[in-house]
């Protein structure tokens, strides 16, 4: 069920009085690729992007960030929380990525809450944009049953309007007029004329209602959104042979194949996956002193269990020391452990870590090649 | 006291990271490379601990690291860490003198479950620095000393200048309330003890219980499955026996991803589990 229909350009215009109240951060075209970058003018977007090469993660939980400052004062210290407020709104999130944050949004709220986290989470108001079709080959977000979000944002556009047609595109069934627009490398992609609104928050409800540029969905309208459905469904093909819900299971059979350090031969352990995966959250904690030698900065950066030293202790001793078992270790938390501590997908099937493996190491095959195996 | 419960960290300021400043009281040297630090809140507030917790200690410009605590709750309103200087952080703490500032975060994680201990027979095999964590036990079983049933201690360190704890060691020599007994793997030529790895000392032991017998195990991986294997020969449910755990922990507080084991946060779950828990761990003990 829809709630609001809004053309493209009144949408746009709903962006640019909200850069008035809030740091705009949204999918900007350079050269080829996408990236989220904070712009001043919603005209800056591109919303018919395929795919930005990072998730909208550093948004959230920067790649580093000051914990707390202090002061050493006569043998003493005095010290002071470091704690981003400022408003915020991430627009043009796909439903993978609103999943990754879910998950972030879950990590950091369990146990013991990450106020650093949690209250730049809490000033961000995230505008999801639906998938037609797939954003690019090697993608599983379907598998991961992630190419949908059920939560997770304050407002979701489903990109409905017809779309001017872009030649006769090559894959995915082009000629369908509802189906969203058509992405192509070697042309402009062409943004859609209007979008069907559902509202996922209160948040979202108000800012989206109270400039009256949207207006009420009609039969039609709703009847173009199970076009959009069905014709989604169709474009989405699955990847894994095995359902997610059973890779678990399949991990469990597999924790001794030589499958792991087959592949890992020819893992560089650059983190690279780590870097660009929108779900990982693990970091380092290191302090930086100023020029006083008597005042500075407990920070923290990201860092990734792909990396050598990731799981050494004092002695020294590494408790994975081969990248064979780090290489088990990042599969097995992105299908398994972090699904059963969190009770949310691990992984959401973008294909980040593919497309950066210097190796070209693929979660796709790995899991396949398991799957035969067992 | 609430056990096997994990004490929330304090929230100064907004963030979980910031560390409480803790004035250093006492110094002791007992190895030439570990020294005992008795520690105090500047606010005097009891740290509040179970036996087998950890805190994470912050030289605030060089950084913070985690170390167990290894006095009981039960004895003072000081606590105590035994510190190894091996990196940055441990190492600059040997440099601070008494009346030195240093910042706490803790306690953190779960210790031993000692009211699973009530009205049991316990022995505790510790090796190297794993009595160091383990000490927290033993003096809250002696301060506890009637809620406990019989009560045996065995230690293994690799050489005589390598044994910590030396006026503990002779106080339980000499004490009814526990038998005691210490081996050295390389003795020198003043060592008038046992030699031989810290097994060996299970020939001494008298008949266990299996039924009413805990075991606690602490010490290096390699030792940890020699005993273990002395233990369960002797009946021991798995279930009855535990181990404390080391790992890197940067955050102490279930995020960062540092001290994983398998599917387990040491830092949240441990660092105490029992064996039953850590054979599903296949990365524990490699």
């Amino acid at each position: 069920m829809l709630d609001r229909m809004i053309t493209h350009s009144a949408f746009l215009e709903l962006v640019d009085e909200l850069a008035g109240k809030r740091r705009i951060i949204g999918p900007v075209a350079r050269g080829e690729r996408f990236f989220y970058e904070e712009v001043e003018r919603a005209g800056a977007l591109d919303l018919a992007f395929n795919y930005c090469v990072y998730g909208p993660r550093a948004f959230l939980f920067p790649p580093t960030e000051t914990l707390f400052t202090f002061q050493q004062i006569e043998g003493r210290f005095a010290a002071e929380a470091v704690v981003e407020d400022r408003p915020t709104a991430l627009v043009g999130v796909h439903p993978c990525d609103i999943n990754a944050i879910r998950l972030l949004d879950r990590v950091f709220e369990k146990d013991h809450p990450d106020e650093h986290y949690l209250s730049r989470r809490r000033n961000t108001l995230i505008i999801g944009l639906d998938c037609p079709r797939p954003c690019t080959d090697g993608i599983f977000c379907s598998d991961m049953k992630t190419n949908e979000a059920t939560e997770g944002f304050d407002v979701m556009l489903f990109p409905l309007g017809a779309v001017q047609e872009v030649g006769a595109s090559g894959k995915g069934g082009g000629g369908d007029p509802q189906a969203g627009p058509s992405v192509r490398a070697d042309e402009p992609p062409a943004a859609p004329s209007q979008y069907g609104v559902v509202f996922g928050t209160p948040t979202g409800r108000e800012w989206l209602l109270y400039s009256h540029k949207s207006t009420v969905p009609t039969a039609a309208d709703e009847r173009a959104l199970e076009q959009y459905h069905r014709s989604k469904a169709a474009a989405f093909r699955r990847a894994i042979k095995t359902p997610s819900e059973d890779l678990p299971a399949l991990l469990d059979r597999s924790y001794d194949s030589l499958l792991w350090e087959a592949t890992a031969r020819r893992c560089y352990s650059c983190g690279s996956c780590n870097l660009s995966c929108p779900t990982c959250y693990c970091f380092n904690i290191y302090d930086e002193l100023d020029m006083t030698l008597a005042a500075g900065e407990r920070k923290r950066e990201w860092d990734g269990c792909q990396l050598p030293k990731f799981a050494e202790v004092a002695g020294p001793h590494n408790f994975r020391a081969k990248a064979a078992s780090r290489l088990r270790h990042r599969i097995y938390r992105k299908a398994k452990w972090v699904r059963e501590q969190t009770d949310l997908p691990g992984c959401v099937g973008c294909a980040r870590c593919d497309r950066a493996c210097t190796a070209k190491i693929s979660s796709v095959e790995i899991y396949n090649q398991l799957a035969e195996e067992a | 006291m609430a056990m096997t419960t994990q004490a929330t960290p304090p929230t100064a300021g907004g963030s979980l990271y910031i560390p409480t400043p803790a004035r250093i009281r006492a110094i002791e040297d007992l190895t030439e490379f570990e020294r005992l630090f008795e520690l105090e809140f500047l606010d005097g507030h009891p740290l509040g601990h179970d036996p087998g917790q950890f805190v994470q200690v912050s030289v605030l410009g060089i950084g913070e690291c985690p170390i167990s605590i290894c006095s009981s709750p039960t004895r003072q309103e000081t606590f105590e860490l035994c510190i190894r200087r091996v990196g940055n952080v441990t190492n600059h703490l040997h440099t601070l003198e008494p009346g030195a500032i240093v910042g706490i975060r803790g306690p953190l994680g779960h210790g031993f479950d000692v009211s699973e201990m009530h009205g049991k027979d316990v022995l505790i095999v510790a090796g190297g620095l794993g009595l160091a964590p383990v000490r927290s036990l033993i003096q809250y079983i002696l301060d506890e000393r009637s809620r406990f049933g019989r009560f045996d201690l065995l230690y293994g360190a690799r050489e005589p200048k390598e044994i910590l704890f030396k006026d503990d060691l002779t106080e339980w020599r000499e004490s009814a309330d526990v038998d005691f007994h210490v081996t050295v793997d390389r003795p020198d030529e003043q060592w008038r003890g046992k030699s031989g790895v810290v097994t060996t000392l299970f020939k001494g032991l008298p008949k266990l219980d299996p039924a009413e017998t805990m075991v606690v195990i602490v010490g290096p991986p390699i030792m940890f499955k020699f005993v273990v294997l002395e233990v369960l020969a002797r009946r021991i449910p798995q279930h009855s026996i535990y181990c404390s755990l080391e790992r890197r922990m940067k955050c102490g507080i279930g995020k960062c991803g540092h001290c994983q084991a398998n599917n387990v946060y040491v830092c949240m779950d441990g660092p105490v589990f029992k064996y039953g828990r850590l054979k599903a761990m296949r990365e524990a003990l490699e």
